[in-house]
């Protein structure tokens, strides 16, 4: 069980070794292999996700839910997927029409990226980056750049209000999140995600590091603009923000890509604060990625939990909060973590 | 304390998740209607007695009551009820002094075809029926009459006679 993924990778390359093929081209097939795996299970997870997401909103709000497509309501995604990509792709009038199709193509790329870098399970990652949390910050901003692309082309005044709110607000929540993990960074001395993960073997971050993890949920909230800091598609104000324009796929890409962020964002608190794949209470019979996708998961039902109580704040009180509350807070963090780890090396030696 | 009312949402959030669904799963199970629910109309046609009176008192001329006169009685031999503009006020029940028109709570009035929505409530056989009962209940009096009066004549030829047995007699 443990080694399954793994296992499989490796047999995958010694048939094609053993099949006498040169080794650039070997390594070629197996990493497309093994991005395609990638790929569906982000994708099962997404649709998962949308289902999950109903569910947990209608049982909050006393209600159950999707429950007549297939059992329980399980295809009731699948459902709603293929009504999507059955629709109209309706483009408006003056719009850069390139830039206004390619942006629904592109939503999908930097979450996708990232997850080539991420560890699902010991040893199963696609490339063991060294610079892992540094990539991923650098990427995962760029979805900004793609909302804005969408606002900007759909030549729609929500569209462009709302992305004007994409990028103030995910340019803001970027600092104090960046921040917060320079504190796991400082205890690690290691921007490698497998290694941050193995130097938690004793201790989880969650336990050294709670400010910079309640700091970080915040601002995850805020990067993949879910209640409350959705303003970026604030209904009762600007219809659906910059995805007001686009029907059919387009609109269909834009919403799983969300899932895809709040799975990514997910997926690195849990690498970060939750010891990634490690086990706890030396529970080592269950496979290491069962637990990151525990963990996981834990994080993805907090995060809908926190969506589904809170209303939406307003523009200003989420900037304010940012810039005078979560940033402060965040670098006064650094502060007492090098402070403490300072102190604590000192006594040691 | 900053941060309280937050917890205090998120606690009420997660006993909602975890406690009793209210949802009832509408084919399958319904909620009971109250005693005083307008739902699909009923008519009665044996008490109907044709006066016209629910006609009258509906506002949106729902109704279309059909009569004809057997043997000097009124029949009905239609009641249409053009259920699309019915609005349920029931003022048409609320009219009828005999309680021929009644609301049943069976809410569930869609069709497929707009011409099927209105509802003919009479059938012919009953009319049929009504009409020969009509005339077999006139004709059972008639016959009735009839015997009542031989009998009458009958009797008093009787009297007469024994009038005179018993003059002859004395
Ligand atoms: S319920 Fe009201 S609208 Fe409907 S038939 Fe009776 S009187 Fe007319
Ligand atoms: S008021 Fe009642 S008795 Fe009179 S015609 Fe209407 S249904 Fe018949």
């Amino acid at each position: 069980m443990e080694n399954i993924f793994v296992n499989a990778a490796g047999g995958i390359r010694n048939l094609l070794e053993s099949a006498g093929l040169p080794g650039l081209a070997v390594d070629l097939i197996v990493l497309t292999v093994i991005f395609v795996a990638i790929l569906v299970f982000v994708l099962l997870n997404v649709l998962w996700l949308v289902y999950m997401e109903r569910k947990v909103s209608a049982f909050i709000q006393c209600r159950i839910g999707p429950n007549r497509v297939g059992p329980m309501g399980l295809f009731q995604t699948i459902a709603d997927t293929v009504k999507l990509i059955s629709k109209e792709i309706i483009i408006p009038k003056n719009t850069n029409k390139k830039l206004f199709l390619l942006a629904p193509v592109m939503i999908f790329m930097p979450p996708m990226a990232v997850f080539a870098v991420t560890p699902f399970g010991k040893g199963m990652v696609a490339l063991d980056l060294n610079i892992g949390v540094y990539y991923f910050v650098a990427l995962a901003s760029l979805s900004t750049v793609i909302i804005w692309t969408a606002g900007w082309t759909s030549n729609n005044k929500y569209s462009l209000l709302g992305s004007m709110r994409v990028v103030a607000q995910m340019v803001s929540y970027e600092v104090p999140l960046l921040l917060s993990i320079v504190g796991v960074v400082l205890l690690t001395g290691t921007l490698n995600l497998t290694g941050i993960i193995t130097s938690q073997q004793s201790v989880w971050f969650i336990f050294l590091q709670p400010l910079a993890f309640l700091i970080y949920l915040i601002a995850a909230v805020a990067e993949t603009n879910r209640t409350p800091f959705d303003l970026v598609e604030g209904e009762s104000e600007i219809i659906t923000g910059p995805f007001t324009e686009y029907s059919g796929m387009g609109f269909a890409f834009f919403f799983l890509a969300e899932y895809a962020n709040v799975l990514l964002v997910s997926m690195l608190a849990s690498i970060l604060f939750l010891g990634g794949w490690l086990a706890p209470f030396g529970l080592t019979f269950i496979p290491s990625w069962i637990w990151l996708l525990l963990k996981v998961y834990l994080m993805i039902f907090i995060l809908m939990w926190l969506r589904w109580t809170y209303p939406r704040i307003r523009i200003d009180q989420m900037m304010a909060f940012c810039w005078k509350v979560l940033v402060p807070l965040a670098i006064v963090n650094i502060f007492v973590t090098g402070i403490g780890k300072y102190l604590y090396e000192s006594v040691r030696w | 304390m900053f941060g309280k009312g937050l917890l205090k949402g998120l606690k009420i959030t997660i006993g909602r998740f975890f406690g009793k669904k209210s949802t009832v799963q509408y084919p399958e199970k319904r909620l009971p209607l109250p005693d005083r629910f307008y739902g699909k109309p009923d008519f009665h046609y044996d008490k109907c007695i044709a006066c016209n009176l629910c006609v009258n008192a509906c506002p949106n001329k729902v109704i279309t009551l059909g009569t004809d006169t057997v043997e000097k009685k009124k029949v009905v031999t239609g009641y249409h009820f053009d259920q699309q503009y019915c609005l349920f006020c029931g003022l048409c029940e609320e009219a009828c002094p005999k309680d021929a028109i009644t609301f049943t709570d069976d809410f569930e009035l869609t069709t497929y075809d707009r011409n099927t929505i209105g509802i003919e409530f009479v059938k012919q056989e009953q009319v049929d029926n009504k009409i020969k009962e009509i005339k077999q209940a006139a004709a059972e009096k008639a016959a009735a009459e009839k015997a009542a009066a031989e009998t009458k004549v009958q009797t008093e030829n009787t009297d007469k006679e024994q009038t005179t047995n018993k003059e002859g007699g004395a």
